[in-house]
């Protein structure tokens, strides 16, 4: 399923928080959406969700109005919260009662998740009895257990331990392949990174970047080449040397080790580069152009302050 | 529709597990029980007591007669007045008089001055004191007996016309409120308490949910006018449950175990009949949703229980105080005054004000008619009014907002709900 939210609007009393907003997320990928707190993304997701009218524009599915009697839909808020006082299992069949499934549907739905997921042991516990991470383990499963098609995941990492979220990340990468539509929202970039293919940024409600993380940093000048040898030292000086006339600065790469970056006036003499280094005769471990990180991105986008 | 009836099963179910319904109910229970055993047992400690009593001295009630040169009559008055006590006349001074009812040897003493003035010597005199209506008596019924004594009629003869006993006999051609107005009482208590009690029960789940977090997942799932009304009809299904097993108890032990222990009096006292039952049941539920669309309405505006009481404080201050206008009208004999008439058509004060009424005052047909349709027609308003603040409230945070911003934000949403179904 294609999502589609275009021209987006709402405004609470006086607040404008979402100013004409359009993305598009494909079925089988995921899409990141990034903001910093209070730029919109809850409200965003909530009016996917259903949950507030826009003022105006438009949710679409496949072209079409969404539905949400008929697709559905799974949300897992950022702000976790269940009945603490109730068993797991009522708790997860009366939710996907709720949300459309027979009796029998939502019971067989919530062994399976919570087996998948391996909790299957804590099915006649009550929630509070958990740790922060298993409870929100059951979330998910609350969130996943009637075959959404589409998945709004909101901050799913934090507060899961290595081991869950190794279980998480092959939970979301079974969904994408088979098709399901997922949402994710995050402030931690690697994992942004790891799933999305696409982006959308929002800023004091306003998208500010849209688009293919790859596209994304391709659009940035590449003029910054980092190289890693044993001799950086002398690679430096060799090349400072050798192209003082095309190179504007030379340093070592503070992130990593053995490296220097070197910053040149045109992208287009990166071959010049690799040439001259490789005449130097040096031991070279890697030579490749700077892309800057998302979290870079992100910083120089959402840094103007909401 | 199915959400709707999802939403009921769950909140009652969820009530009617709860640990703390099911301990209130039992101890119902208990008590009721306890209640109805009650009478039987202390008639049967007061039946053995008498033969213990028999070498304990009684209290002495010591008269100082200055007024009537110890004539007879004095001693045998006050012994009429006074069985229970040893009635000693005496001819001492006031200072010891007073050492003795200090030192507790008299209970009290009356010193009679003159035959219509006497001193009332006593230790403590405490605020409730009935004493003095006694000794008055006491003592306006030996003056009498004197005089007429000396007129010429003897003191059987005055005491056979003081003691005549007048027989009455009443037709009440409405209602008897003398034999309704206990168990009304009991009633109007009843219905007082349970409708708060399932009321605060629905407030205090909407702020666990919103507290929780719980909210978060749930209004995504159902629409939130499922989710209030749900929770609404649950509870008070869960209420009526509870409140008809402490009725079948009542009724059970009263007519099993109580029909031998309590006394017929009191049981004709507390007899309820069928119909002030029905009426009681309906205003129940009438009150009972009025007041909890209003207290869920409220409550959904706050993140946290710290803030539930002062936001629900207003809707308590109007309940209690159509309670206290209820009671007293009652307690002034003015159930059918201007009062009363004008508070059973006024939503907040109809559910008890109504059926206070019917139980003790006579009410047409019509009357009932009209108060039972204008809490109809509040339930439905504030029933909306109740969806509408509760969708708003279920996701705001932090301060709970002032009226002035919520009907601004009720305004915003209808006008979207219009532009909404345009399209």
């Amino acid at each position: 399923m294609e999502l589609q939210i275009s021209n987006v609007c709402k405004s609470f009393g006086e607040k404008e928080v979402l100013r004409d907003v359009s993305l598009t997320a494909q079925g089988g990928a995921a899409h990141g959406l990034l903001g910093r707190n209070g730029a919109g993304k809850t409200t965003t997701i909530r009016i996917i969700m259903g949950v507030f009218y826009p003022d105006s524009g438009k949710i679409l599915a496949d072209g079409k109005p969404l539905d949400r009697q008929k697709v559905q839909l799974g949300y897992m808020p950022e702000e976790r919260g269940m009945y603490p006082k109730k068993l797991i299992c009522d708790q997860l069949v009366y939710l996907g009662v709720l949300r459309g499934m027979s009796r029998s549907d939502a019971k067989k739905a919530c062994e399976k998740w919570l087996e998948r997921l391996g909790m299957s042991e804590y099915s006649r516990k009550k929630l509070e009895t958990l740790s922060k991470g298993n409870q929100q383990k059951i979330q998910l499963a609350a969130t996943l257990m009637c075959h959404p098609q589409l998945v709004i995941l909101d901050e799913p990492f934090s507060g899961l331990d290595p081991v869950n979220a190794m279980l998480l990340k092959d939970v979301i990468n079974e969904m994408i392949h088979s098709g399901t539509t997922v949402l994710f929202s995050s402030h931690q970039m690697n994992y942004i990174e790891e799933f999305c293919e696409t982006i959308s940024i929002l800023n004091a409600g306003k998208i500010v970047l849209d688009g293919k993380i790859t596209d994304i940093k391709r659009s940035y000048p590449r003029d910054r080449i980092a190289v890693t040898s044993p001799q950086f030292e002398k690679v430096t000086s060799f090349v400072l040397e050798k192209m003082s006339d095309q190179i504007i600065t030379a340093d070592a790469d503070e992130t990593r080790e053995k490296t220097a970056v070197f910053r040149m006036k045109d992208p287009g003499f990166k071959s010049r580069l690799l040439s001259e280094i490789a005449r130097g005769g040096f031991d070279i471990d890697s030579f490749q152009v700077c892309e800057p990180s998302l979290n870079d991105i992100f910083v120089e986008y959402t840094e103007a302050g909401i | 529709m199915k959400k709707l009836f999802e939403v009921f099963k769950f909140e009652y179910l969820s009530c009617v597990k709860n640990k703390s319904y099911i301990i209130t109910t039992i101890i119902f229970m208990v008590l009721i029980l306890g209640m109805t055993l009650l009478p039987g047992l202390i008639a049967s400690i007061q039946t053995s007591k008498p033969s213990e009593e028999g070498d304990e001295k009684k209290p002495v009630v010591a008269v100082c007669d200055k007024a009537y040169d110890g004539n007879d009559a004095v001693k045998s008055t006050f012994v009429k007045y006074y069985p229970d006590n040893e009635v000693l006349v005496v001819d001492e001074d006031i200072e010891t008089i007073k050492q003795k009812v200090d030192s507790m040897d008299y209970q009290f003493a009356v010193v009679l001055d003159t035959p219509t003035a006497y001193t009332y010597v006593t230790k403590n005199n405490s605020f409730m004191n009935s004493g003095n209506t006694q000794i008055n008596e006491a003592v306006t019924r030996l003056y009498r007996t004197v005089s007429l004594e000396k007129m010429g009629v003897d003191a059987d003869k005055s005491s056979e016309l003081f003691d005549a006993q007048i027989q009455m006999n009443t037709i009440t051609t409405g209602v008897d409120q003398t034999k309704n107005y206990i168990s009304t009482y009991i009633i109007i208590m009843l219905l007082y308490m349970a409708i708060i009690l399932y009321g605060q029960m629905v407030s205090q789940s909407v702020v666990t949910e919103k507290n929780t977090r719980a909210m978060e997942m749930l209004i995504t799932c159902a629409r939130p006018s499922h989710l209030m009304f749900g929770k609404v009809f649950g509870s008070g299904l869960a209420g009526l449950t509870q409140l008809t097993i402490i009725i079948a108890t009542a009724l059970t032990s009263v007519g099993t175990i109580g029909a031998s222990s309590i006394p017929p009096q009191i049981l004709e006292f507390v007899h309820i009949p069928l119909k002030i039952a029905l009426f009681a049941l309906l205003f129940f539920l009438l009150g009972y949703f009025i007041y909890s669309f209003l207290l869920a309405a409220f409550a959904s505006l706050a993140s946290r229980s710290e803030d539930l009481n002062t936001l629900i404080t207003p809707v308590m201050l109007i309940y209690v105080a159509a309670f206290m206008i209820v009671l007293m009208s009652m307690n002034s004999d003015a159930i059918n005054g201007p009062v009363m008439v004008v508070c059973s058509y006024i939503p907040f004060t109809a559910p008890i004000a109504m059926f206070t009424r019917i139980a003790l005052a006579d009410v047409a047909v019509w009357e009932i008619a009209v108060s039972v349709a204008v809490q109809l027609v509040s339930i439905y308003l504030f029933g909306m009014l109740a969806a509408s603040i509760y969708r708003i409230g279920v996701l705001l945070y932090g301060k709970p907002p002032k009226p002035a911003e919520i009907i601004k934000l009720l305004r915003g949403q209808h006008k979207q709900k219009k532009s909404v179904s345009m399209e």
